[in-house]
């Protein structure tokens, strides 16, 4: 067999959407730029996945790592690299953005006519920097990554969002986000200074995970990360652009902007492992914050008149969730976080797809518009459920053993939180099921008698990741004993201090 | 060797097959599934029943086999198969109890199943949804003989919600008549509920028995190694499930909503096996049980209220359906006043016998008018002389209107509370829009920029005051001050009548008891 880890994976990785993007905009007939956007899509899933069978399970460090200078005098490398922590989110990134290539066919701008070309090359930019983001091992390339999915989100929002707000919408989050990475640089800087001491800025993330910093920094570090990607995450207060981007941008883009958890993954990566004296003295404010996101999204959900509503404050009491599980650092509970941030990529980012064809078909997501829908939809409405009962972790699909693992550690170590994430569980229940039996039981509405059922390229875009929530729901163990080694790793870090 | 000795090592090695007797009806569900994913659902109705059949019959005789087997061997097994996952340290394993209380009591689900099964195959000919009912059939068969057959909590739990779900679809079979899809809504969060409090004691006691296995727990219990403290919490978990899923009080209400499904799932469902999960489970405990008198008195006070209950309301029934399912829940309350008067195998006894008898009455149920001659029994004298006691019955003791007003409509209104301050307080304060509702362009204001949210609001305001003390020098302090302060007790108003209203004097005892926690 071809020794895998001797090719530059990961950089191919990030080369494949670029080049995609590059083709697809230079592409003047609109078929033809779909094709490419699709193929390059598929591309990177095939790169995604041969990075999974190249990986090494059994070693907790980070692997298939390429590192070359790009500012010398600074200290600053194009550093990547995987490790059980990023290891899923690269193929579930892959497939979301292949389902949101799918799910945007034929897609037209709201105001002025533009080539269908830079649509796909703009989505496929987001994807560069998106898994950019997930294998970044040198602080300021993170940070370059986390930056650059701006602008291209930017555009699709404001030229291709549906309905009038959508500009607004756009400048907003551009300022709330790049608000947000304010405290993120100062966190940064404050971490390589401190590190520095005079002699050279240290980015690596290895040797900055190696040498711990003094408390009292690392204070300010953590506070200082948490705030910045909290912004993203996003925590309760921080959370009102996701609700309002979930029903300002284009449908497909949505699924991204739900499905794709940068923010836990900051917390995960950056804000624990480099502050960790700080962070286990915070644990209760973690717990706190976790606990108020999961009653505060479950209560505010039950009130929203649109189904894109409704899944954005779900997906709110989810962070929550995953901010719970870290609050615990057990290695169980680390497990689960990341196990239920994949089973949430997978299921909100195809829940929010079917709406963008449910959109697509009926002009709305409206819950009053609709009513019904079940009639001439089954197939429609039944993956809509079957993703929003992986949602709320039914047993049977991937969102079972993620919620049990967190809840159990959650109760064991902080108990008033874990019966807040009891709790939860009812209030998703009834926050996903009574908007779901408005929307699609019921007399039928006339609205929608013209609305055909899903096209088999459309069945053929959910019938994966559908596979997937169920493989990982009845037989958890092969992901689990994936994530264990880094798992461990990561806890052991945390605990010798 | 002689063929008898054969026959017996061959019984022996059957044990590892219990995996597949909830492993048909699921793999049933899955081709249903995916032939209604074709679109095949409808057309051979044939084929679509046949697969849940012989899945139910598979399961039956599998089941035969493995009772025949645990009679030669005379003694209780446990089969662990593999781990299905760790909690840490502890393992979670695909691990099958086979004893006394789970062969006979599977074997008459499947049956139950079977004949049901072959029932709706007649009784649904040429429905919409024929073949939806049939995987929500399966799904349930295989949640019932997990919850059984399960050898520890989770797997259990697997099960129980499972059967949760699928309760949830076939009381929502009609999907077009909203009362249905209400009734299938309500039954299932009431049950949610219980999956809480299953939830609950799998957690406990994972982390101070450090096992899941209904075999280990009761070891642990019986010597003594947990506290009393923990023990109870534990129980109290799995004894709100168990009221739950048996309907006992104060949960009863669900029950009586969930009739709405066809009456071959009815009958199997709440008249005879799922009703049953409850007081199964409180079977399987009862090593833990035992060991913690005070909750042994509860269940029994609450069996024998809630058999009160049921039998009251059974008697002021006006049609069939709803008179077999108070007599039910009556029957079932007597099983949980047996288990918490110590007799859990009177339980079992009693719940075997009732599955089957109920079974048989509510499949009869449709068919009632044509056998019975003669008008309805009316309600008897004593009751109806006493006319509170009568009102009270007819209106099931004001449980559910009770439970809306304390917990349903706070909890609703609660969420458009959260609404209000996300569009009013939140939104404003960091200035993100509401494109669903703004509307119109704002570009197109004569404005050159505006500020918007707090922070924009705030930074414009002090470019205009620093643009006034530019220009005149002059601080313009005319009742300014006074409108502000005007405006604060506004708003402080606002906030104490809020804080008045019994949601949030709710929700303040809620937190309280959180943080002490």
């Amino acid at each position: 067999m071809v020794e895998l880890t001797n090719y530059p994976l990961l950089s191919v990785l990030l080369a494949l959407p670029v080049f995609g993007a590059l083709f697809s905009a230079a592409c003047r007939r609109a078929p033809w730029a779909q094709w490419i956007a699709l193929g390059s899509a598929a591309l990177t899933l095939l790169c995604a996945l041969l990075v999974l069978l190249a990986f090494d399970s059994g070693n907790p460090t980070f692997q298939l790592v390429e590192a070359g200078t790009w500012i010398g005098g600074l200290n600053i490398a194009y550093r990547v690299g995987v490790d059980g922590i990023s290891l899923l989110f690269l193929p579930a990134t892959a497939l979301l953005f292949g389902g949101a290539v799918v799910a945007s066919w034929r897609v037209t701008a709201t105001g002025a006519p533009l080539a269908p070309g830079l649509y796909f090359a703009l989505l496929l930019l987001l994807e560069a920097a998106t898994l950019g983001i997930f294998c970044a091992l040198d602080g300021i390339l993170f940070l370059f990554c986390w930056e650059a999915t701006l602008v291209p989100l930017y555009l699709l929002v404001s030229l291709w969002g549906p309905g009038g707000g959508r500009q607004t919408a756009a400048v907003r989050y551009f300022l709330i986000m790049l608000a947000g990475g304010v405290p993120l640089l100062l966190g940064m800087l404050t971490l390589v200074f401190a590190h520095a001491k005079g002699g050279a800025p240290v980015f690596a993330l290895p040797t900055l995970l190696a040498t711990p910093l003094p408390e009292g920094a690392q204070y300010a570090v953590f506070l200082l990360l948490l705030l910045g990607f909290g912004v993203k995450v996003p925590l309760v207060p921080l959370h009102t652009w996701l609700p309002s981007m979930a029903m300002g941008a284009p449908a497909a883009i949505t699924a991204l902007l739900v499905g794709l958890k940068l923010g836990a993954y900051g917390l995960i990566r950056f804000a624990i492992p480099l502050a960790p004296l700080a962070a286990r003295e915070l644990h209760w404010l973690l717990a706190g914050v976790g606990a108020v996101a999961i009653l505060y999204g479950g209560v505010a959900a039950l009130a929203q008149s649109n189904l894109r509503g409704v899944l954005a404050y779900l997906s709110l009491a989810h962070v929550g969730l995953v901010v719970l599980g870290l609050s615990t650092f057990s290695v169980s509970a680390l497990q689960g976080v990341l196990l239920l941030l994949l089973n949430f990529s997978v299921s909100a980012g195809s829940a929010f797809l079917v709406l963008a064809l449910l959109q697509r078909r009926t002009g709305s997501t409206d819950i009053a518009r609709l009513g019904g829908a079940m009639r001439n939809m089954p197939l429609l409405s039944g993956f809509f459920l079957f993703f929003g009962l992986a949602g709320i972790g039914l047993p049977g699909t991937s969102g079972f053993p993620a919620e049990l693992l967190i809840v159990v550690a959650a109760l064991h170590s902080h108990t008033g939180a874990g019966l807040a994430a009891l709790f939860g569980t009812i209030l998703a229940a009834a926050a996903f099921l009574a908007p779901f039996r408005q929307a699609f039981f019921g007399p039928p509405s006339p609205e929608l008698a013209t609305a055909e059922d899903l096209l088999p390229r459309e069945l053929a875009l959910l019938l994966p990741s559908s596979a997937l929530i169920l493989a990982i729901g009845w037989y958890p163990r092969p992901v689990l004993e994936l994530l264990r080694p880094t798992a461990e790793a990561w806890v052991a870090a945390l605990a010798g201090l | 060797m002689n063929a008898f000795a054969i026959f017996a090592a061959a019984l022996a090695a059957t044990p590892p097959l219990v995996a597949l007797v909830p492993l048909l009806p699921l793999l049933a569900a899955l081709a249903i599934a995916f032939r209604l994913l074709r679109g095949h659902g409808e057309a051979q109705e044939a084929v679509t029943a046949g697969v849940a059949t012989a899945a139910a019959l598979g399961a039956l005789l599998l089941l035969l086999v493995l009772d025949l087997a645990a009679l030669v061997r005379e003694a209780a097994a446990v089969t662990i198969l593999d781990d299905w996952l760790h909690i840490g340290a502890v393992p979670v394993r695909l691990s099958f109890i086979l004893d006394a209380y789970s062969l006979p009591i599977a074997t008459l689900v499947a049956l139950i199943a079977w004949i049901a099964l072959r029932f709706s195959a007649t009784y649904l000919h040429r429905e919409r949804g024929f073949g939806r009912f049939f995987l929500g059939m399966c799904l349930f068969l295989a949640g019932m003989l997990l919850i059984v057959l399960a050898g520890n909590a989770v797997l259990a739990f697997v099960g129980w919600e499972l059967a949760g779900f699928s309760s949830w679809l076939l009381i929502g079979y009609a999907w077009e008549r909203p009362v249905a899809t209400g009734n299938a809504l309500f039954v299932f969060l009431t049950n949610r509920i219980g999956d809480a409090g299953f939830l609950l004691g799998i957690g406990l006691a994972t982390w101070s028995a450090s096992t899941v296995e209904w075999t280990g727990l009761a070891e642990q219990a019986g010597n003594g190694s947990l506290t009393t403290v923990t023990l109870r919490l534990l129980l109290i978990g799995f004894t709100v499930a168990a009221l739950t899923k048996s309907a006992q009080l104060p949960f009863s209400p669900w029950i009586a909503r969930a009739l709405e499904g066809p009456t071959p799932s009815s009958a199997v469902f709440y008249g005879s096996l799922l009703v049953h999960a409850g007081v199964y489970l409180l079977c399987r405990l009862q090593g833990a049980l035992v060991q913690v008198p005070d909750l042994m008195t509860l269940l029994a006070v609450l069996g024998l209220a809630t058999a009160c209950y049921g039998g009251l309301c059974a008697l002021v029934q006006s049609d069939v359906k709803s008179a077999l399912i108070f007599a039910t829940v009556a029957q079932v309350g007597l099983m949980v006043l047996f288990c918490g008067l110590g007799l859990f195998w009177l339980a079992a006894l009693h719940l075997g016998l009732h599955a089957a008898w109920r079974a048989y009455q509510f499949l009869l149920a449709p068919a009632y008018m044509h056998l019975v001659h003669g008008p309805a029994k009316p309600v008897p004298h004593w009751l109806a002389r006493r006319r509170w006691w009568y009102t009270a019955a007819l209106q099931r003791f004001w449980i559910e209107p009770l439970t809306h007003g304390l917990l349903t409509r706070p909890t609703l209104l609660l969420g458009r509370d959260a609404r209000a301050l996300d569009e009013r307080f939140i939104d404003p304060l960091v200035g993100a829009p509401r494109p669903d509702e703004a509307g119109g362009d704002e570009w197109a204001t004569d404005e050159l920029i505006r500020g918007h949210g707090l922070a924009g609001r705030a930074l414009f305001a002090f470019a205009d005051r620093l643009q006034i003390l530019e220009s005149r020098l002059l601080l313009s302090g005319d009742g300014a001050l006074m409108k502000h302060l005007q405006r604060l007790v506004n708003y402080a108003d606002a906030v104490e009548q809020l804080l008045e209203q019994p949601r949030y004097l709710m929700l303040m005892v809620m937190a309280t008891l959180v943080v002490i926690l």
